[in-house]
């Protein structure tokens, strides 16, 4: 190791420390040090996440040089300084978030002037950083670390006894930051990449919808499929609509990204906003339009959305710009031939007409995003032939959703992300047999079964209301009879046959005699309502019994 | 979804409330409250607007009884709308009450009404 004079500085000197620059010294005995110098050169090393790579590297400085502490630190643009990132010996460095200013001190300067510092003596040198002194390190070695001419970071190597760093060290030294530079450089990057993904991912995952709402009549599933790589804007939804419908909706927002997924939010409550203000899924597809068009970004984005009538056994669908929907029933899966108005936000007044077909007991519709069926260099019309063969076995959405992604996802992950949605208009049982929470909300689900139930059964629009309005009645002397702090529930059967329905509701609550004159309504109704009326009240509880023949009275 | 909901407006001298969705025991009396508590003293009449609600049952039917009588008792009027046919007006017929207030075919008939029955000071 050359002895080079701590007190001849050879380029500049910073305080009473040194610069050891003379290069054209020889380097002696350099082969330990070329040997495991070598190994900066590991490709594997830049196959590394910033973290191992870091740590790799500062075993192989310190094994190379001989040196009882490395330290990384890395610029941050931002602040304007250098924050320490990882450390070996000084490990309180990177503990304490210690964060240096360019130009001033030890490895402010190296950073700053970017050249090679060494300090012969820390004790008489102008050391910022406390930390180097307080764990006894007598002499510092650092590089600057450049990539294609900008500056990243320091390193430097410290020895706790006195040391005169030679060139070899520095060499040494160099070549570790030479090869160091690009990798940590492009692992920071990755890094960075990595974060955004994961933001967008995390954003993207909070802006689906928690949780499918349930509606009677209707079996719904969904997934949501993240890409390989990018996260982007496609989204589901399903909303929970008045009159017995219920809203299904798939989008695509064109591009990737934070951006992305910040405008498929926007559009999804747009659009659910705009549905639960009774508009049809055409002009909410146009009001959508509109506000895309009122953004000050420009933005595209493909939608289709369907109304279901649970009642009806209906679909109203409309689409801008986005893939056909696929139905699948017992006898196989067909892609629906809709054309499609042009994209959310590409021309001004868009109009999205509807079509409306029906889905029948057990059909299932399915729709999805390009992502899914979009393969490069495969034609589009066969990733959605694809499809429909993958749907055409499924018998419930949880198995549409399930088959298409067996089928349709790559081993290594989708080029794009996907959005899928399957709703399936659920068989009506002949029989109702349901045991139900005494609570006032049930009210309105009893509704809901009975009247689907009632309209399978044919019966007529007067029919359905009257004898709802009857057995909700007695629902509610059930949900009244119920007094116990216990969750309580109550049966509601329901049979039907040769043009005739029965109906009971059983509680288990005490009868109570009707309060005021609302109470003693509700049986007038009853009783106006269907044919006949039992109420048979016990100790154990209160059944009623109702009948109605249907159709014309 | 919410079952049902209130649309509040002011016309003349009366206030309009149109409620829409179904109304049953679990949300018959906060309709009724709303509306009570968003009717100015200087109104003359408040019009309750019955033609958009899908269900009503006699929960419903007795929380339109005690506006009545909380109206009456600050001597407003209260006029319901209810066209022939409607869900209401099966409902009103099943559980053959007597009319739980003036009705009206429409709003505008309901305003005529109620502008009939008071004096209005301009």
């Amino acid at each position: 190791m050359g002895e080079s004079s701590s007190r001849e500085p050879p380029r500049i000197t910073l305080g009473v420390g040194q610069i050891a620059l003379d290069l054209a010294q020889p380097i002696p005995e350099a082969s330990d040090h070329v040997r495991s110098s070598y190994r900066f050169s590991d490709p594997a090393l830049s196959e590394l996440p910033l973290e191992q790579l870091l740590e790799a590297l500062l075993n192989l400085v310190q094994e190379a040089l001989a040196v009882d502490t490395v330290a990384i630190l890395l610029f941050d643009e931002e602040t304007n300084q250098l924050v320490a990132r990882a450390a070996k010996g000084i490990e309180e460095e990177v503990e304490q978030g210690v964060r240096l200013p360019i130009g001033e001190g030890f490895a402010g300067r190296i950073a700053g002037e970017r050249v090679a510092i060494f300090i012969a003596d820390v004790d008489h040198a102008d050391i910022l950083n406390p930390i180097l002194r307080e764990k006894g390190i007598r002499s510092l070695l650092g590089v600057p670390l450049i990539v294609e001419g900008t500056l990243i970071g320091v390193m430097h190597v410290g020895s706790l006894t006195p040391r005169t760093f030679g060139q070899s060290d520095l060499a040494v030294l160099q070549l570790a930051a030479a090869r160091a530079a690009p990798a940590i450089e492009r692992a920071r990057l990755f890094a960075a990449l990595e974060h955004e993904h994961n933001v967008s991912t995390l954003l993207q995952r909070s802006l689906l919808p928690k949780r499918l709402v349930e509606v009677v009549g209707v079996e719904v599933s969904a997934r949501y499929l993240p890409a390989r790589e990018e996260v982007g804007g496609d989204w589901y939804d399903v909303i929970e609509l008045p009159r017995g419908k219920i809203g299904v909706v798939i989008g695509d927002v064109v591009g990737h990204g934070i951006a992305a997924a910040a405008l498929m939010g926007r559009l999804r409550t747009a659009l659910h906003a705009y549905s639960i203000e009774g508009h049809g899924p055409g002009r909410t597809l146009e009001l959508v339009d509109r506000f895309v068009q009122s953004l000050s970004e420009p933005a595209m984005a493909t939608a289709a959305y369907a109304v279901f009538d649970t009642y009806a056994s209906t679909v109203c669908f409309s689409t801008a710009g986005h893939l056909p929907p696929v139905v699948v029933s017992s006898s196989g899966a067909r892609v629906l031939d809709v054309s499609p108005a042009p994209p959310l936000g590409a021309f001004p007044y868009g109009r999205c007409p509807e079509v409306e077909f029906e889905l029948e007991s057990g059909e299932m519709l399915f729709m999805y995003t390009d992502g899914l069926v979009e393969r490069r260099g495969v034609a589009l019309n066969l990733g959605i032939d694809a499809l429909a063969s993958a749907l055409r076995k499924a018998t419930t959405p949880e198995e549409a959703c399930l088959f298409a992604v067996a089928e349709l996802v790559p081993e290594d992950g989708l080029q794009d992300d996907a959005a899928i949605v399957a709703l399936q208009n659920s068989v009506v049982p002949t029989e109702l047999h349901l045991r139900l929470p005494a609570q006032p909300k049930t009210l309105a689900h009893v509704r809901r079964v009975l009247r689907r139930w009632l309209i399978n059964r044919g019966a007529d629009e007067a029919d359905v209301a009257e004898v709802t309005i009857a057995v909700s009645e007695a629902c509610a002397n059930a949900v009244e009879h119920a007094y116990s702090p216990a969750p309580a529930s109550f049966e509601l059967h329901a049979t039907g046959d040769d043009g005739e329905v029965t109906v009971a509701v059983r509680d288990e609550g005490r009868w109570r005699p009707p309060r005021g004159s609302n109470r003693g309504r509700g049986l007038s109704i009853m009783v106006a309502a269907m044919d006949d009326v039992q109420i048979d009240r016990t100790d154990i509880g209160t059944q009623v019994v109702m009948r109605r023949r249907l159709g014309p009275r | 979804m919410s079952l049902a909901d209130v649309h509040i407006t002011l016309a003349r001298h009366a206030l309009i409330a149109r409620l829409t969705g179904e109304i049953d025991m679990s949300n018959a009396e906060d309709m009724g409250a709303t509306v009570i508590g968003a009717t100015p003293n200087e109104a003359s009449g408040v019009v309750l607007d019955l033609s958009d609600v899908e269900y009503l049952d006699s929960a419903g039917i007795y929380v339109v009884y005690g506006m009545r009588a909380s109206l009456q008792a600050r001597g407003l009027s209260l006029v319901l709308v209810i066209p022939a046919g409607s869900p209401v007006y099966d409902a009103l017929r099943l559980s053959g009450v007597e009319r739980p207030g003036d009705i009206a075919e429409t709003v505008d008939d309901a305003l005529r009404a109620i502008d009939g029955s008071s004096r209005a000071p301009d």
